[in-house]
């Protein structure tokens, strides 16, 4: 092209223009000092530097004429303005497509890669305590038909529940059910696994979260009492309570509770019913209290580590009231590890539920899973593990992206990587 | 009052030891009183009357020590020697068991706090404590054939550790510290091998204050240990979790394993009494010699499962902090799975799987907890390895495992310390409540949630089978967050 352009110039009558201009030059150059003029050095000096000029020119030109018809760029800029051309694009495309929609935000892309580990970790909760299941040396269907029952019996029943099968078969099928909410009927009483989870799933998570309510309501205002007037008497009475209230094992606390509040005072009934309101009282309370401790200490240590940072210092500095700054700048910014404690213990509260059920005599999913553990029945200790486990992951899930919509800081980091 | 007498208030941490011990004495009094009043037929159990009293009267005398104190403080801004050998009475209620009392007593009698000291009176404590249970046997049909030999040991060792609290009450550990002091620290770490670990706490530290010249090894143990001594709430911790210890060691020589074990159908579920302290259950067994051998179990069940998760977690940690990207990313992935299921839902799945026992027991709780060690572990060594003595380390051209375990580990261990010892009491909780369930120790083992289990039974006819092992189960768990907590004020880790 450039070679062309260079061509193209030297034909026209500019070239023999800029020879005479240099050879001029040249000329007058060697007639100021005075020197003799050597014409085929002269020719050949004003050559070179017409040549020197013309590739330049050349060059300049080049930049300033339409060079990219033959760029991709230009190509697809120019298609993309079809609509056409759009639209089918996006059949090979689509991946891409999504690809840079995700990755152009980085929040859209930190809630992805959330979400992309939460699948990962929910099937490999299914693999690992499928797993676990199945090398057991228990034999569900001796456990079942009792001792005196046939091997022909006992394979029937293998084959009945698809445990004749190899290992990857019944993983294929466990993950599957998994996911499509579909496990077959449990080894005992044949009932559809999904149904009893269905059904006893709901009540451990009211019970929950009335725990979870009342272990807010309670925690946060004595954390933040407590972290106000530190090393006064109500900072240590209260976290000498708050460290008995870790220290009590729930089982124990539910029998003292049926013990004075059913069977001395008659006040509340001693088993969980459903539809009575009274009886939801002492479960909660007894699921709740680990929590409520633990979130009060968390509360007034994370409020106690906030309040002598520098922003802090400044407000006081500037004259606002300190119950303003406890409030406004302090609380503000103490609530995150909170709010993580918060989603890291409700995980612990599900599966301690499975004690608390059994003291109250709830039928809810934790006493289901040590019901039918002595079997092992595998679909519904399976079921009910991997379900929960979803739960925990879910809401740790909404923890972090309601983190990474709280917390500017957080906000800031995800966007500089 | 003026800031410098708000000040000598404050600081005083004698004056917090005593408020302190009023509540606690007056909230027992109140627990007493409840018990000793039965409000349906209106009669006053002489037991619990007497001890009522008693405690009535320890925390009358308690308010007037700390009115003393209060007023020495601000008048002159230190404790009057009066006013110290006023709280001398207190050593007395050790013999009503109220060790709250005691202690602050020891501790006043000396005026300047010293560690040694401390952790001295803290043995002769324990000490007496083992005794006194141990002598509760002496009301039993018969004893075991090595009781009278154990009694006579121990009666020794109060004797030494008498000598002990006196020596260390006189002596300045700090200063005038003889090198033949180190033969005394040699007997007090041998005192130590009968299950009271204070002896061994106590001998090392003489052994090193006597014979070691290295000033600094010196200094880093006075600081971690006065700020320990001086926590009352961590010694009182200490303190059951050594008697605790202490008295499952003792069992062997002073306790009838068959009164714990072996059924008796002439004395099924007898009412508490002097031969047996806490009653007996369903198959006339001698439930407070349950609860002393359940003890060890959950010792033995609690530290274990607490040592292995520590043990893996740590190094699968260590190796995910030091080196970066691909291999932390593995590691981290599968521990993020074990983290995703509760630990006692996890420990339920591995039991079903393989059968309630102890050892499946001690497996199914460790696997849980790995995952937390491991963040715990990781998160330090990725601070510890920015530090400078390691960039010298690799700069001399060390091996990377010898960077990891011989410079990074041991400078990032401390809130490890910390957190076992915060989640020894957790697995504490999780062994009885797994037993509870029928999924843990074997039904026939005395442990602590197998005899809740029996007591549970008999909730409406006997309750004080549920409520003492529960009892015993919050001491020991409520020591372990104490005794934890102060080891984090003491050690100063940077938690995350």
């Amino acid at each position: 092209m450039l070679h062309e352009h260079m061509e193209k110039i030297k034909k026209s009558s500019t070239y023999s223009e800029l020879i005479h201009r240099y050879e001029e030059q040249y000329r007058s150059k060697k007639l100021y000092f005075n020197e003799s003029i050597s014409e085929q050095e002269m020719q050949g000096e004003a050559t070179k530097l017409a040549n020197e000029r013309v590739l330049k020119m050349a060059q300049a030109e080049l930049e300033t004429t339409d060079q990219s018809n033959t760029n991709y760029q230009h190509f697809f800029a120019k298609c993309l303005q079809n609509r056409n051309f759009v639209i089918v694009s996006f059949i090979p495309g689509i991946l891409m497509y999504l690809f840079l929609m995700i990755y152009a935000r980085p929040l859209v892309r930190y809630i992805f890669e959330r979400l992309v580990m939460t699948v990962f970790v929910i099937i490999s909760v299914t693999i690992f305590v499928f797993s676990i299941l199945h090398f057991s040396p228990a034999d569900p269907a001796a456990n079942i038909l009792g001792e005196s029952a046939t091997a022909e019996q006992r394979a029937e029943f293998d084959h009945r529940y698809g445990l004749d099968q190899s290992y990857w078969v019944q993983l294929w099928d466990a993950t599957k059910g998994i996911l499509t909410l579909d496990l077959g009927y449990s080894y005992t009483g044949n009932e559809d696994v999904m149904a009893s989870i269905a059904n006893k799933f709901p009540v451990t998570l009211t019970i929950a979260f009335w725990s979870l309510l009342m272990a807010i309501v309670i925690a946060i205002p004595v954390g933040m009492i407590s972290a106000a007037k530190t090393n006064s008497f109500w900072d240590y009475s209260f976290m000498f309570i708050a460290l008995i209230g870790l220290s009590i094992p729930n089982f124990w606390q539910g029998l003292v509770f049926i013990l004075n509040f059913s069977i001395k005072w008659h006040i509340l009934p001693a088993t969980y019913s459903p539809g009575d309101w009274l009886s939801i009282i002492m479960p909660v309370i007894v699921l709740g209290t680990g929590l409520t401790a633990s979130i009060a200490r968390m509360t007034r240590s994370s409020i106690l580590e906030v309040v002598n940072e520098e922003y802090i210092v400044t407000a006081k500095a500037k004259g606002l009231k300190p119950s303003r700054v406890f409030i406004n700048h302090a609380l503000r910014n103490a609530i995150i590890p909170i709010i993580t404690i918060i989603g890291l213990q409700f995980g612990g509260m599900l599966g301690g539920a499975a004690v608390t059920e059994k003291v109250f005599n709830i039928s809810g999913l934790g006493s289901y899973i040590v019901d039918k553990q002595f079997v092992p029945d595998i679909p519904s200790i399976l079921g009910g593990v991997v379900y929960i486990a979803i739960t925990i992951s879910i809401v740790n899930l909404a923890v972090d992206i309601l983190y990474a919509f709280l917390n500017p800081r957080i906000r800031s980091q995800m966007k500089n990587t | 009052m003026t800031a410098q007498q708000d000040f000598a208030l404050k600081r005083s941490q004698e004056y917090k030891h005593a408020l302190f011990v009023l509540v606690i004495s007056i909230a027992l009094v109140l627990v007493f009183l409840v018990n000793a009043f039965d409000v349906t037929e209106g009669t006053w159990n002489k037991v619990w009357g007497s001890l009522t009293i008693a405690y009535l009267v320890i925390a009358c005398w308690q308010a007037i020590i700390l009115f003393c104190m209060k007023r020495d403080l601000l008048n002159t801004g230190d404790i009057q020697k009066r006013t110290r050998l006023m709280s001398a009475v207190n050593l007395l209620t050790i013999l009503v068991g109220n060790v709250f009392t005691t202690t602050f007593a020891f501790r006043m009698l000396r005026r300047k706090a010293s560690i040694e000291y401390t952790i001295s009176y803290y043995m002769l404590l324990t000490q007496l404590l083992i005794v006194s249970v141990s002598l509760l046997n002496l009301f039993k049909p018969y004893v075991s054939d090595m009781f009278l030999l154990t009694m006579a040991v121990f009666i020794l060792l109060i004797i030494f550790d008498v000598v002990a609290v006196v020596i260390f009450g006189k002596v300045d550990t700090d200063r005038q510290i003889k090198p033949a002091f180190k033969w005394l620290g040699i007997a007090l770490i041998i005192t130590g091998f009968s299950g009271n670990i204070f002896g061994c706490i106590l001998g090392y530290s003489v052994l090193l204050k006597s014979t070691n010249r290295d000033m600094s090894t010196i200094e880093k143990w006075n600081k971690i240990w006065s700020k320990i001594t001086k926590n009352f709430t961590a010694m009182l911790g200490l303190l059951f979790v050594i008697f605790t210890f202490a008295i499952s060691i003792a069992s062997y020589g002073t306790f009838v394993y068959e009164f714990a074990v072996e059924n008796n159908y002439e004395s099924m579920l007898l009412e508490p009494s002097l031969a047996n302290p806490f009653g007996t259950d369903n198959f006339g067994r001698d439930v407070f010699s349950r609860i002393i051998y359940g003890a060890r179990i959950s010792l033995i069940v609690g530290v274990v499962s607490t040592l292995i998760p520590l043990v893996i977690g740590g190094f699968l940690g260590a190796i995910a902090g030091y080196y970066n990207k691909s291999i932390d990313n593995v590691i981290m992935r599968i521990l993020d799975v074990l983290y995703a299921v509760p630990g006692i839902l996890l420990a339920i799945a591995i039991i079903a799987a393989f059968g309630a026992n102890t050892v499946n027991l001690i497996i199914a709780l460790s696997v849980g907890s790995i995952p937390t060690y491991a963040r715990t572990m990781r998160a330090n060594v990725m601070m510890v390895s920015n530090l400078e003595f390691v960039e010298a380390a690799k700069a001399l051209g060390e091996a990377d495992w010898k960077i990891i375990f011989k410079q990074v580990v041991p400078n990032s261990f401390a809130p490890m310390i910390v957190k076992a010892t915060l989640t020894i009491g957790g697995a504490v909780i999780a062994t009885s409540s797994l037993s509870f369930l029928g999924l843990g120790v074997e039904p026939h083992i005395p442990e602590w949630g197998n005899i809740l289990k029996v007591g549970s039974m008999y909730l409406e006819t006997n309750p004080y089978l549920a409520i003492f092992p529960g009892i015993a189960i919050i001491l020991l768990v409520l020591s372990f967050n104490f005794l934890g907590d102060g080891l984090r004020d003491a050690l100063d880790p940077k938690l995350d």
